[in-house]
């Protein structure tokens, strides 16, 4: 990466005020995308666009990077029964704040790539699972979504064009597993938020056992940028296994923390030290968690090089995930941190499946004893052992996110974890 | 045929199934707590998982790739697989326990996760003996427990209903109960609620868990989560002998097991029937133990002056009946069989009185219209309806029954076992001034009202036969011994331990419980005087039915054992063509 | 005596348009409850039963949804409700610290109701605010970010004299001026 970044303008979050009046997007091609494809159904037949969004490798942004438009692909043929489009914004992994700018700052760009999505998908419902913690947003959003409403971007006949879609905001209430597709799923049927049993994944049986498509708001809101642009325009973004633009959102000890939109592949250092202001009171970096928090942490010495793309993530030993960078310094106490995080997924296992329910538990309560001073060495094998028997042995990705972020830490931190147990006291009776 | 290697065993199967019933089908062994048959598959509980692979095909040829030696390359599923969920695919390939190192380790590590939380109480647990938790975790689980933090805390010995009692830190999730309400009685009373460990199923606030259905839900719990109010403590299972039988609370016979101990029936669970009850039976069927037990008629009971009974003795019971006979003309005895008593003992009834030119044969069936619902509850209240009309008994009611008692035409009134003066639509009538004579296994405000009562056996006493609404012959097997039976010369009666290693000396051993009382065909082949009866059992009694009314043919015990009932050609609830039945031949 | 809640005339027309936009009625049940919520202040057994009623779908069933998300209050809480996210950033960034000030402040813990029935405190997971660290949530409505003892001093005096907290834009620092350039 060269120092492009600098003049980099950004696509999603660009630099004009009140965007989030559709007349202002308008103003700046808004909309036009959506224009373009229905206008031109003989160049973009749904099929067009699917081939487009996959040529174009929009990596799933919420996690697990999966490319859009092969997910589009498999939507079976329509049979003129219902089939959803469900758009992800239950936002809910530690370190992740992103989306939320999506619909605060341009929120008329993701309702555009869902409408857009739709088409493709042909799809006439269009559900945005909010999390429920985010109702300022989601009153942000509910006006931008009643203004393209009113100006005949959703409803019937878009555009006069042989299309309807139809979009309704819901929100959740407090449950970070509903950012797992199939529980977002249930959860949106009004149900508790327990992940399904895939196969049949959404496609084949999604809402209310209709083929559905699950993405991302910023996956979305890079649709209208491919449709503008080309997918070769979009692939040369960023990185080449990765490409577009990517939300960046940088937390933790950090001196200018917050969301910033570059292409993907950024150095870590250029984002940490120039990006965001270097690290708090001039501190020594500790480690980075790249990705949210169940992506593993990765130490500051392997730093050196390494991009904010999938393959150079996974080659260091942790994961894109969300691109919510979490920053820790030198004075980090890591057990401590590792115990937080396990805390979290303890309490927000859904408790459908024994390894997570039972292990998320075990796991935290096993860090709790060694930050509290009264952990042995062999509970750090114990913490390992535990890991090993959740990872891959339940319905969602839940466990093995738990499980990923201790494994690691005691991998990468052994020497801090074995200090603590050795300040153990023991009784001598 | 499409084709299933196992373990290296390559098996065949015709329907799209799942694995773990397959593997279940053939009698495959595989740990597992939360599939049932009947309800739908969450694979929550984790404990069936498997490895699995499927064959390389080479898409140009068609053919699946082979490797040096000719084998067939198989590219497995990255993770472990749940044999619950898995659809059985032609090729593919399965690795359990027996053949895979990792699976053996998973399934002994997700035992280990279940019990952390596990209270362990085993000893002081009802369900103990009969668990899957207890019993998967001596054959598949770890050696010990790694966890060494406080356990969750959770409701114990919670009344989730009247009926049922809820034990949450036993619960491990499996969500059985709440599928049974959602899926197969419908009334959606139970969820999970909160989250994560804290999981444990709850009815809604303040309503209680009063499903006529609700008790299945013990059956079905894998755990000691779910016991029953009426059972907890009464028992360990291994203590008792389970016996198959039939719900005689209701038309529809499902198909039960009772439990005794010391010849006490303590519980009725449902026995799989797929042609009638599938896994399930009704709450109300189940309290029928107690009527087995209590109140029993116990030797044969006798007026002699005034209102008050004194037990009598069998020999004098046979002489004061046959006296009675002798003095009354066959026209003025009015026979009554029932509904709640065997095929047989409505036969050997109609035979004797047939013999003794007795030629209208009267029965009241019992059925509430609406008190049905559609699924294992009839409208008929009790178990043999069909039978007693197949036998050519005339169906009438309480009310031209009653009025036949007050009239002065009847000498002679014999009643088999039916307490017709607690039915609703019984007009308060004393019986005049006929002689009253009654069969019957419990004390009833009927049997109060006899000159003579003769004791017989009851449902969980004898082997006998029922016909169902539907028209199903199904039939019982003795559970308990009577003063006349016993379980060591009766092959078909169930030995528990205590039955093999107890003596009569023993002190849990109580004589009281065996009642003195006799099948009702026994009865009247001793009543005859001329014995011409030459029946030595309830079997032989069947055999001779069948050999003789064209309707049962072809049925015997052999049969209804192997085809858990046989179907008879007649149509549900639907009086039964007189014509067809053929008078039985002395 | 419990208290008896029910839908008006005016609730039923606004529920019906969200059972409008669901094929089943099931799927109105989170955002009745919310809306429910809103109007009551709390999901208690009695407003469970309410909404039961009032979509006929089983109340077990939405004892079990109330119960898994942790935003319905399934008794009734303080007037209002600080929601101080301790979670990884917010916990680096002195979440915990701020956490201890508002409990040494309102002199009760984490989990608890003043007695005067005005605020009740949680420590929640992480609320999506991660670059504004350490921070809290109004009765599941405003955040507001970057805590110190003065600021919640300062929410906490306003809560008092009834003046919720505004909707705090967070602008992207990307356009900031001084930013290009470090």
């Amino acid at each position: 990466m060269t120092d492009d970044w600098k003049t980099y303008k950004p696509l999603l979050l660009p630099d004009l005020p009140g965007l989030t009046d559709i007349e202002t997007y308008e103003k700046y091609e808004g909309y036009h995308a959506l224009k373009t494809v229905l206008d031109n159904p003989d160049t973009w037949s749904p099929e067009e666009v699917v081939l487009q969004v996959k040529d174009a490798n929009i990596r799933g942004r919420g996690g697990a990077g999966f490319n859009a438009g092969l997910k589009w692909s498999f939507m079976p043929p329509p049979d003129g029964k219902p089939r959803y489009l469900a758009c992800n914004g239950d936002e809910s992994e530690p370190g992740t704040f992103k989306d939320r700018k999506i619909f605060e700052f341009n929120p008329h760009l993701f309702i555009e790539g869902a409408i857009i999505a739709a088409y493709a998908i042909r799809a006439e419902q269009i559900y945005v699972y909010i999390r429920g913690e985010y109702r300022a947003w989601v009153r942000i959003l509910q006006k931008a979504v009643d203004q393209a409403y009113q100006k005949g971007y959703l409803g019937k006949n878009i555009l006069g064009a042989d299309f309807n879609a139809d979009m309704t905001l819901h929100m959740g209430a407090g449950a970070y597993i509903c950012g797992e597709e199939s529980s977002l799923m249930e959860s949106l049927e009004g149900k508790r938020g327990y992940p399904r049993v895939k196969p049949p994944f959404p496609a084949q049986r999604g809402l209310w056992g209709r083929p559905t498509t699950i993405n991302n708001i910023e996956t979305l809101a890079n649709v209208p940028l491919v449709i503008r642009n080309g997918s070769e325009w979009y692939r040369r973004i960023g990185a080449e296994t990765h490409p577009g633009p990517i939300l960046y959102g940088i937390s933790g000890h950090i001196n200018k923390p917050g969301v910033y939109e570059y292409p993907s592949g950024m150095s870590v250092h250029t984002l940490i030290h120039e990006v965001a202001g270097g690290i708090r009171k001039g501190k020594k970096l500790k480690a980075l968690i790249p990705g949210g928090s169940s992506t593993p942490p990765l130490r500051a010495d392997v730093l050196d090089g390494l991009t904010m793309d999938s393959d150079s993530l996974r080659k260091a030993g942790s994961m894109m995930g969300t691109a919510g960078m979490v920053i820790l310094d030198e004075d980090t106490d890591m057990v401590d941190v590792v115990w937080r995080i396990s805390h979290f997924y303890h309490h927000e296992s859904c408790g459908q499946c024994t390894p997570c329910r039972e292990g998320t538990g075990w796991l935290e309560k096993t860090l709790r004893k060694i930050r509290n001073g009264d952990g042995e060495m062999r509970d750090l094998d114990l913490l390992l052992a535990i890991c090993n028997r959740m990872e891959g042995r339940t319905i969602c990705a839940l466990a093995d996110a738990a499980a990923w972020p201790v494994r690691y830490s005691i991998e990468r931190f052994r020497d801090e974890f074995e200090a603590k147990c050795k300040q153990t006291v023991y009784a001598l009776s | 045929m499409p084709e299933i290697f196992i373990d290296y065993q390559r098996f065949e199967f015709e329907q799209p199934g799942k694995v773990l019933q397959f593997m279940l089908d053939a009698g495959l062994d595989l740990p597992f707590f939360c599939y049932h048959p009947c309800l739908s598959i969450p694979a929550n509980c984790r404990q069936c998982v498997v490895k699995a692979g499927m064959p390389v095909l080479n898409r140009e040829k068609g053919t699946f790739e082979l490797d040096d030696k000719g084998e067939r390359i198989i590219r497995y599923f990255p993770k472990l697989m749940t044999a619950c969920s898995l659809d059985l695919t032609d090729g593919m390939v399965i690795h359990t326990h027996h053949s895979d190192p990792l699976v053996k380790q998973a399934q002994a590590d997700n035992l280990e996760f279940i019990l952390i939380n596990h209270p362990l109480d085993c000893p002081i647990c009802d369900q103990a003996g009969e668990c899957p938790l207890q019993i998967l975790t001596y054959k598949y689980g770890p050696e010990g427990s790694r966890f060494e933090h406080k356990k969750v805390h959770k409701p114990k010995a919670f009344r989730l209903g009247p009926r049922v009692v809820l034990d949450a830190e036993r619960c491990i999730n499996c969500t059985r109960c709440v599928r049974f309400t959602d899926e197969i009685s419908k009334s959606h009373q139970l969820t999970i609620v909160s989250r994560g460990d804290k999981n444990y199923p709850l009815t809604a606030h303040g309503q209680e868990f009063d499903d006529p259905y609700s008790l299945n839900t013990v059956d079905i719990c894998p755990v000691g989560a779910l016991t029953s109010a009426d059972f907890r403590f009464k028992a360990r299972v291994w203590e008792m002998n389970q016996t198959p039988g039939i719900d005689i609370t209701n038309g529809k016979g499902c198909n039960t097991y009772l439990w005794t101990r010391d010849n006490l029936v303590l519980r009725i669970t449902p026995r799989q029937n797929d042609h009638v009850n599938s896994h399930w039976m009704p709450d109300s069927g189940r309290l029928a133990y107690q009527r087995f037990n209590e109140n029993r008629v116990h030797r044969p009971h006798i007026k002699l002056d005034g209102n008050d009974q004194v037990r009598t003795s069998w020999n004098n019971a046979i002489l004061t009946l046959r006296e009675q006979l002798e003095k009354t003309e066959a026209s003025e005895i009015l026979a009554i069989g029932s509904p709640h008593a065997p095929v047989e003992d409505n036969y050997a009834f109609r035979k004797f009185f047939k013999m003794h030119g007795v030629s209208e044969f009267f029965f009241v069936p019992d059925i509430r219209p609406g008190s049905g619902d559609g699924f294992l509850l009839s409208d008929d209240q009790t178990p043999n309806t069909n039978g007693v009309r197949l036998l050519d008994f005339k169906e009438t009611t309480c009310k031209n029954l009653s009025s036949k008692i007050q009239g002065d035409k009847y000498k002679l009134i014999v009643l088999l076992d039916d307490s017709l003066f607690d039915r609703p639509d019984w007009p308060a009538i004393d019986p005049g001034n006929s002689y009253f004579t009654v069969w019957a296994t419990n004390h009833t405000p009927t049997t109060a009202a006899a000159h003579l009562v003769i004791p017989v056996t009851c449902a969980a006493e004898h082997a006998a036969s029922y016909v169902n609404v539907d028209g199903r012959i199904q039939r019982t097997v003795a559970a308990k011994e009577t003063r006349y039976t016993n379980r060591r010369l009766n092959l078909e009666m169930s030995m528990g331990r205590l039955d093999h290693y107890g003596t009569q000396f023993d002190n849990w051993v109580d004589e009281k419980n065996r009642i003195d009382c006799i099948p009702a065909w026994e009865f009247f082949k001793k009543l005859d005087a001329e014995a011409r009866f030459d029946w030595n059992s309830s079997r032989e009694v069947l055999n001779e039915i069948s050999r003789t009314l064209p309707v049962f043919e072809g049925v015997s015990y052999e049969r209804m054992d192997t085809l858990l009932g046989v179907p008879l050609s007649i149509s549900r609830n639907t009086p039964v063509d007189q014509k067809k039945t053929i008078e039985p031949k002395p | 005596m419990a208290e008896s809640f029910s839908f008006d005339g005016k609730d039923l027309e606004v529920i019906r348009k969200i059972l409008s936009r669901y094929p089943h009625k099931e799927a109105a049940i989170l955002p009745v409850l919310w809306y429910a919520q809103d109007k009551f202040g709390h999901t208690s057994p009695d407003v469970q039963h309410l909404v039961a009623r009032t979509l006929d779908v089983p109340e077990a069933h939405i004892h079990g949804v109330v119960s898994f998300y942790t935003q319905f209050y399934e008794k009734p809480m303080g007037r209002h409700v600080l929601d101080v996210c301790t979670c990884l950033s917010c916990q680096v960034c002195g979440g915990y610290d701020m956490l201890s000030y508002i409990e040494d402040k309102l002199g009760i813990r984490a989990g608890e109701t003043t007695p005067d029935g005005q605020f009740s405190l949680q420590s929640v997971e992480c609320l999506g605010a991660c670059g504004y660290a350490p921070m809290l949530q109004v009765t599941n409505k405003q955040y507001v970010n970057h805590l110190t003892p003065e600021k919640i001093d300062r929410l906490i005096d306003d809560l008092k004299a009834g003046i919720e907290p505004s909707f705090e834009s967070m602008p992207p620092k990307q356009h900031e001026k001084d930013n290009r350039l470090s």
